[in-house]
Order: structure tokens, then sequence, then C-alpha cells
């Protein structure tokens, strides 16, 4: 008799250490974000004083995007040396927008992406390499110390 | 009775380092005063250059966490960890100095939370304490389930101590009423702790979570999301490359986003100012930004992508489920912050219950214990009623270490208790 009861304890005890795994699709049960996603692409290869394209790609979801609420485009010369200002990229077809871009020096550069849509706001940062890269550069790359720095400072 | 005895010492443990622990942000802030405190100046640096202070200082550490000061008079904390050591950094944000470090685990209030949680032995620890709790749960209301059906004599030695019946009476009710008055509390207090163990809370966690009606993944259990990048639009870092032997495309890429960025958008957010961030170690891996602070309604997990710095998940007190609300606000009363001072007195009013009940049922059970053996009731009876044992079982499953625990005694009585007279005789069956 007793053993019948222990047995029911026990079985349901292992059942219910067992059961419990967080289940894969569990975020889709709260608040979702949709948040959106960017890929940036520049050319592999690219020469001072050539004119070349950069681009922007988004989308949701997995879908593309039909048109952002605004896409900009900056650029930065590693060293702070050289700067274009925030400008709106081209818009050329479902979440696909574009700049032309003409460098005069070699050297390290950032393309600043800043989108937004529907209050999902991107600001990726593409490292790019123009021509060849200085020892200066190629030391600040080596100590990692590039992604760290937003503006280059003062202080040094 | 065995199980009072038993866990008697760990309940007592429990509430002695739980009534300190109430007291941890009072008094971290007396101890840790001249790492946390820093004279306000014009500007603060960016963070990238307080940091430059920890490369400096710990040039091969990794930076793990950063924690930017909450009002303009407090220290930015940097969590680094090198060999096995994790250290905690205080930067003055407006000169970027070290004002002091302290390694996390000679942290005072950090080893009492370790013995409240785990008794410092790890996960057996922590195993020990959930059956301690779960007990305490059957106990209490296996108690008042014995309790209640007699017919009520009156109130003394319930609600108030008799006074005027002698010393035994007396002894029995500074034992009983205070006994009385506690369980309530201390049946909040375990409740509201069990979602932190181990092995019932994870599970408790897991299904809730699953539910949709308790805490959004990732805020308690689960996985954060990812940052949504291929790793060849990654930028490589040439690390150890002497001559720049790897290609020039391959160091064209993104670029995670700095902390200083993760910090603008987490002002943007509009989270609790004592957030902290926690710095993806994984090129998939998010920048969470996370906060607990004194009141669940301000508590908040978000996630940011590495390098588009986009909010992929953005969970506040709001989004939780009914049950998470609940379990979040169980945490914060029960660690005393919910509703400051007065909630941090009514908890320790609590603990000091269960430790005047605890001394004086170990003393009762001293006077009352015969010159040999336990002294324990018999216990058939508490197998006679069907009801009793049913509850029994419930309660096994519900906690299934408590079912885990009666079913190794009933082994025990098996093999050895039955089997032994001298044993037996001792144990009173």
């Amino acid at each position: 008799m007793k053993r019948k009861y222990l047995l029911v304890l026990f079985i349901g005890g292992m059942l219910l250490l067992s059961a419990c795994s967080l289940r894969n699709d569990a975020a889709d049960l709260y608040k979702k974000e949709n948040a959106l996603e960017v890929k940036v692409a520049v050319p592999d290869v690219i020469a001072a004083d050539e004119p070349f394209k950069v681009q922007a790609i988004l989308s949701r979801d997995g879908e593309k995007l039909e048109k952002a609420d605004f896409v900009h485009f900056e650029i930065l010369k590693h060293d702070g040396s050289f700067r274009l200002p925030m400008e709106e990229a081209a818009f050329i077809k479902e979440g696909l927008y574009e700049m032309e871009l003409y460098l005069e020096e070699d050297g390290l550069y950032y393309l600043d992406v800043h989108a937004g849509f529907k209050g999902s706001i991107v600001n990726p940062r593409q490292q790019f390499i123009v021509g060849e890269l200085s020892e200066a550069e190629l030391d600040a790359l080596k100590k990692g110390t590039v992604a760290d720095q937003e503006m280059p400072s003062k202080h040094h | 009775m065995y199980a009072g005895v038993l866990f008697a010492p760990l309940l007592l443990l429990l509430a002695v380092t739980g009534s300190v622990y109430l007291f941890k942000s009072e008094i971290e802030s007396v101890l840790y005063q001249e790492y946390y405190q820093v004279d306000p100046q014009k500007e603060k640096l960016a963070v990238s250059e307080q940091l430059e202070e920890v490369k400096r200082l710990y040039p091969e550490a990794i930076v793990t966490k950063y924690r930017p000061g909450e009002d303009n008079e407090r220290s930015s904390e940097v969590t680094i960890s090198t060999n096995e050591e994790s250290l905690t950094l205080f930067i003055d944000p407006y000169t970027g100095k070290s004002v002091g470090e302290l390694n996390n685990e000679d942290r005072i209030m950090d080893k009492i939370e370790e013995i409240h949680g785990e008794l410092m032995a790890g996960t057996l620890g922590d195993r020990m304490v959930e059956l301690a709790a779960c007990w305490a749960i059957v106990l209490l209301v296996t108690g008042f389930f014995l309790w209640f059906p007699k017919k009520p004599k009156g109130m003394g030695g319930v609600l108030f101590p008799r006074l005027k019946k002698g010393g035994k009476i007396l002894r029995r009710d500074l034992h009983a009423v205070p006994a009385f008055w506690v369980s309530g509390g201390l049946l909040f207090l375990i409740l509201t702790g069990l979602p932190w163990s181990g092995l019932w809370g994870a599970n408790f966690q897991a299904i809730t979570t699953n539910t949709g009606e308790g805490y959004p993944p990732s805020v308690w259990i689960g996985e954060a999301p990812v940052s949504g990048v291929e790793t060849q639009d990654i930028a490589e870092v040439p690390w150890a490359a002497e001559t720049l032997d790897v290609p020039i495309s391959s160091l064209q890429g993104l670029v995670p986003q700095t902390l200083d960025q993760v910090v603008k958008i987490a002002e943007q957010t509009g989270i609790y100012p004592t957030y902290s961030i926690i710095i993806p170690q994984e090129p998939e891996g998010v920048y969470t930004l996370s906060v607990f602070p004194p009141k669940a309604q301000d508590e908040a997990t978000i996630h940011i992508d590495q390098y588009s710095g986009a909010v992929l998940a953005d969970y506040r007190y709001d989004n939780y489920g009914i049950i998470g609300k609940v379990v979040a606000w169980g945490i914060t009363l029960h660690k005393g912050t919910q509703f400051g001072l007065a909630n941090q007195l009514a908890s320790l009013i609590i603990c000091l219950g269960v430790i005047l009940t605890a001394i004086s049922g170990v003393y009762l059970w001293w006077k009352r214990k015969p010159k040999k053996g336990m002294g324990g009731p018999t216990a058939p009876a508490l197998f006679k009623t069907k009801m009793f044992l049913w509850l029994m079982i419930g309660l096994g499953i519900l906690f299934p270490l408590v079912g885990l625990s009666i079913l190794v005694v009933w082994l025990f009585d098996w093999l050895i208790i039955q089997r032994i007279p001298v044993v037996k005789r001792w144990f009173n069956v």
C-alpha cells in the first residue's frame, strides 16, 4: 500500500524534473522588436582617386524593406583628418541604398550608415581601406583601439 | 518532527544571513564609499578614454561589463576578467583615473549572498538550501493542516502568549506564538526566494516562460538574441600579425559599436540609471543592458546588436507575463528593496522571528527529549489519514527534492531502521 504511494511520488517527481526545458520559440510569446537589419557593401579593392559605390541593404524579419524612413551615409578617416558629413543616400530599389564616392587619399576609412524605420534605428560602422595602409594605421588596427574610438580624441 | 530538527539550523542560517543581506546597499555604500564617490567636474570623459586606464593597468584582461555612474558623484565601474579572477575597477569619469579596485570574490556581501543561496558549497549547497526551503513549506502546510481541524481553545498560545500559567506553558508559548505569526512571513519569504533556486527555480522559470506568462527569455533563463551578422562581414583584427599577412579585404568589414555609442543608445531607451552594460565576448554576441533596481517596475533587459546598434529585444517590467510580474515583485520584496526602509524592517522582523522560533524550538525539544533516543513522536499516526498522505504526495511532486528525500528516508527506514533493533528504539518507531 505504502509502496504504491511512493511509486506515484517517484514517477510524478521524475516527470516534473525532466519535463522543463525552454522552448526555442519562447521569445515569440513576448514583446518583439522587429529590428531593422542592415548589410553594408563596399568593394573589396578601392584605389585612391577612383570612384566607387557603397551600398546599404535594409531588411526586416528577413524580408527586404520597401523604403526606410531615412538612410544617411557618413565617411570618416581613421585619424580624423578627413570627414564627409552625413548625407542622404540615394534610394535605388527595395531596401537598397547607394552612394558614389571618390576619395583622394590612401588610408583606413569608416562608412557610418544611419538608418531608421518605424522607431528601429541602426548605425553600423563599416571599416574599409583605400589603397595601402600606413604604418600608423596598421599599428592602430593591431592594437584594436580603432573600434573603441568614436571620434579621434583631442587628449592624445 | 525529524525534518524540523534537521532543517532548523539551515533556516536559522538563512535568517541570519538574510537579515544582514537586507541592508546590502547601506552596508556597501559605507564599505566602498571611497570607491563610489567622485568629485563632479564639468565634463565626463568618453568611455573609451576611461577604458584606456583599465587597459594600462591590466593589458591582458578582458572587459566584461561596464556600469556608468548613475549620477554626477558616482564613479564608473569596469568589470574585467583576468586569469580566473574577476575584478571591478572604479574609474573617476572626470579624470579617467582608477580610484580603487575590488576582487569580486572579496566582496563581503557577495560572500553572505553565497552563504544565503548555496552555503558556499556550489550546486550541492544550492540543493540543500532548496531542500530546506521546500521542507519548510511542507512543514508549514502540513503543520497548518494538522493544527487546523482541532477545536480552538481560545487564542491564547496562538496569537499571544499565556503569561500566567507557569513557566512550562510560557516556554511553550514563547515558541508557538511567534512561530504562528512568523509562519505567514516565512512562507512568503520562502515562496519568493524559491524562484532563485537552482532546481525548482530553474524549472519553474522554464515552465512559466514557456507559457508566455513568465519572464521573457534571457531576463532570467534562456538565451539572448544574437547579432544578425555573417562572419565574413566582420572586420578582422590583425592581432598578432607582425606584418600584414591577412588580406586587406578581410580587414574590411563591420566593426563593433563602441561603448560610447551603446551608452548613447541606452540613454535613448530611458533605462533606469543604475544599469550595467554586459559586453559581448563572441562575434555573434550582443551588448546587454541590464538593470534590477530596488523597485520591480523599473527593471529592464535590453539586447543591442553588436554591429548595427539595433535594439533586438527590449524587455521591461510591463513586458513580463503576469507570473513574471508577481515573481519580480516577490524578489524585490524578498530583498527588502521594493518599499525601502519599511520593507527592510518588516523582513528583518520575520527573520528575527524565525531565529527566535528556531532557537526556542530546539530548546523545547532538548527540554523534553528523553535521555535515550531522539524523542520524536511515533510515526504511524501520520500515515493513517489518506488525505494527509495525498497532501504529502502532492507536495512531494510539487517540490521534487522533498519527494526525493521522502523516498530516501523511506529506503533508509526500510533497509536499516526496521532491521536493526537498537536504531529502531532510538528513533522511537
